[in-house]
């Protein structure tokens, strides 16, 4: 029969497409608009990359900040406040109000900043099962002179093995050995951004002069580099032995106890028990930093305003084609309401095209956003912030790109709704009649 | 004995906007099955109204539409629109093909929507319905590659589809020459005899509407008595 050969014309593929009408419809609406079409989606593309990379750049960027900051510094730190509201001494004897009394320094020096048996604290602590490893620290601020060139830094002394132990020093050391603290009578090392500063290198000798005048000889045995460039900047580390001698106190004398807990979550609960249980501050590692994780809460809000806002500057792209091919398609939609499509139908053919433009755009977003942090993060860069890093670090986990491809959808889905509802909305009476 | 397809108790519709204008006025009127019934009347009388009215698209009216034994005014849109896609076939002035979309699709819409038939079968019914009306040598075309002519009998054809208890006709031959008009016509008549099928169109032209079997006149939404 003459049917069978025009059944023949029909090829599969235009079978398969063809099986879903309301498909089918939609995508024929898209390509009936190449151009509109395409530049719609690289509105939801452009989002998403810059959410990618800005986004991976930030957290990027934070991650390596608290892992740098957890692994070399401690995750709760107890030291002896300094009283600042202590009152005049000489005001508990004088009542007289009407003579002019000056006392210099009531401030207490260097002595006062002592934490009274440091030693049998330590031994305390050890023995508590949420700490991992505690390092006696005594810390002074010092200048470090090279020649005629002077930096103001932070020395920091210490006990090598535990503080090795505790801070993994030995892992951050570029040049040297910590371990040449012990065997050198006089070794510093110093750190990365202090070194280049005073102009020194391994081997070369530096001054060390205290607030009280005391001054030191000392060599340089080592160069160490943890990543953050404050850190890196100002630490000189010596023996605790020679900051002992360097401030002229006594051979018990610390003025901070460093803490390594085995549960970083732990911190900021056993920092309030330490320090109710020893009478000294005791603060942890967040609140330490606190004003940076200020600024972090900062930078991720901004970064998410830009890509609510990318997103909704792409969604108005969207609206807008969708609105012009819903005016163009008045009569499709009039015959297809008449041969008994439902408003859902209606709808659903719209929607397609929205989130056909969102997933299309999402997917090209995410692989663009993905190829441009590896490439940005493939040039070498020698980055000098916060935290220091030859190159930058983006954060490319699953859980990030699943939800911006989620954020482009449900934005995508928005766009679409509104149009799309406004389409399943009209009259096909109407349309017929103004035909 | 008869076998009414359709009848109605006392149409009235109003149009509120932009004044109070009541468009059909206690319209009452019975189809028999397999009957070709044509309505006439001037420009505004009232005959597309009638037509959507009937035909579930336009459910603002007063009074009652008994349709294959089911009240029209009682059921939801959506059953309205499976009423519509199963039991009534629409032709209008124009065709309203999908441009974009070739002459068996456009014809196998309805039948997609229904989903009764395999698509295989949706597609060989929408051939056969094509080869009804000569068409069959266009089913690969696109729609909007065909004459005027050409693109009503898809759209009769689309009407055909889902085998509807009415073909209702607004003006069908409203934008055709009278050589089309005529050829058109003749298809709708053989569609009668040979599938019995029930059709009511609306049309201007009194020479057409003499070779139907009945027709309603209208006039300021009234039915006039012949
Ligand atoms: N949507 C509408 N709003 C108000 N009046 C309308 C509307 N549609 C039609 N009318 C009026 O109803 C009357 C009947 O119109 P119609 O059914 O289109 O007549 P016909 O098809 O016989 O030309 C006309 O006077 C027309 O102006
Ligand atoms: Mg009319």
């Amino acid at each position: 029969m003459e049917l069978e050969k025009t059944i023949n014309w029909s090829n599969d593929a235009l079978r398969m497409r063809f099986k879903n009408p309301v498909f089918k419809i939609a995508i024929t609406h898209l390509l009936a608009k190449k151009r509109q079409t395409f530049v719609a989606m690289l509105g939801v593309t452009f989002g998403i990359m810059v959410f990618i990379f800005q986004a991976g750049l930030i957290t990027g960027f934070q991650d390596t900040f608290i892992e740098q900051t957890i692994n070399t510094t401690a995750n709760i730190h107890i030291y002896n406040e300094p009283d600042r509201n202590r009152p005049s001494i000489l005001a508990s004897i004088e009542a007289d109000t009407t003579r002019w009394i000056t006392v210099r320094n009531q401030k207490p020096k260097d002595e006062k900043n002592k934490i009274r048996n440091a030693y049998q604290i330590i031994a305390l602590l050890e023995q508590h099962p949420g700490v991992a490893g505690v390092s006696p620290f005594l810390g002074t601020q010092a200048i470090l002179r090279s020649g005629i060139v002077q930096y103001g830094g932070r020395i920091a002394g210490i006990d090598v093995d535990k503080e090795d132990l505790v801070f993994h020093v030995s892992d951050y050391m570029t040049q040297g050995d910590i371990q040449r603290l012990k065997t050198i009578n006089n070794g510093i090392i110093l750190g990365e951004g202090l070194a280049e500063n005073l102009g020194v290198k391994m081997n070369d000798n530096v001054s060390v002069i205290a607030t009280n005048g005391t001054t030191l000889d000392m060599k340089v045995v080592g160069i160490n580099r943890t990543g953050l460039t404050e850190v890196d900047r100002s630490r000189a580390y010596i023996s605790i032995r020679n900051a002992r001698v360097l401030l002229n106190v006594d051979n018990a004398y610390l003025t901070d106890i460093n803490i390594k807990l085995k549960d970083i979550n732990e911190a900021e609960q056993l920092a309030m028990e330490f320090e109710k249980r020893f009478g000294y501050k005791a603060e942890d590692w967040k609140k330490a930093n606190s004003n940076i994780f200020g600024v972090f809460k900062i930078q991720n809000m901004v970064t998410y305003l830009i890509i609510v806002s990318i997103l909704i500057v792409s969604g108005f792209g969207i609206f807008n084609i969708l609105m012009m091919i819903i005016y163009e398609k008045l009569p499709d939609i009039a015959i297809l309401k008449a041969i008994g499509y439902k408003n859902k139908d209606i709808k659903m053919i719209f929607m397609i095209e929205s989130l056909a433009i969102g997933i299309t755009g999402g997917l090209t977003g995410l692989l663009f956003g993905f190829l441009l942090t590896k490439f940005i993060g493939s040039i070498p860069l020698n980055i000098k912030g916060f935290v220091s890093m030859k190159y930058l670090e983006f954060n490319s986990s699953p859980a990030f790109y699943i939800f911006a491809f989620f954020f482009a959808l449900i934005a995508t889905a928005l766009a679409g709704y509104f149009p799309a509802r406004k389409a399943a909305k009209f009259d096909p009476v109407d349309i017929i009649r103004s035909k | 004995m008869k076998n009414t397809i359709l009848e109605t108790i006392s149409l009235n519709k109003w149009y509120r906007d932009p004044v109070d204008f009541q468009a059909l006025k206690n319209v009452t009127l019975q189809i028999e099955r397999g009957e070709f019934v044509s309505i006439m009347g001037s420009s505004g009388s009232g005959k597309s109204t009638l037509l959507y009215v009937l035909s579930t698209l336009d459910t603002d009216y007063t009074g009652k539409i008994i349709f294959d034994g089911q009240d029209l005014s009682v059921i939801s849109p959506n059953r309205q629109a499976e009423i519509r896609n199963e039991k009534i076939g629409f032709v209008f002035q124009f065709h309203y093909l999908l441009p974009e979309f070739t002459v068996l699709e456009n014809v196998s819409l309805p039948a997609l929507k229904l989903g009764k038939f395999t698509h295989d079968q949706i597609e060989s019914i929408a051939l056969e319905k094509l080869s009804l009306l000569g068409l069959q040598d266009q089913a690969m075309k696109k729609a909007n590659k065909l004459s005027g002519g050409q693109q009503q009998r898809v759209a009769i054809a689309r009407a055909l589809i889902n085998n509807p208890s009415i073909i209702f006709g607004d003006e069908p031959t409203g934008n055709l020459d009278s050589k089309n008009s005529q050829n058109v016509f003749d298809l709708f008549k053989e569609l009668q005899h040979e599938l019995k099928q029930t059709i009511c169109i609306v049309t201007h032209d009194i020479n057409l509407a003499g070779q139907t079997d009945r027709t309603i006149s209208l006039h300021d939404g009234e039915i006039v008595k012949p």
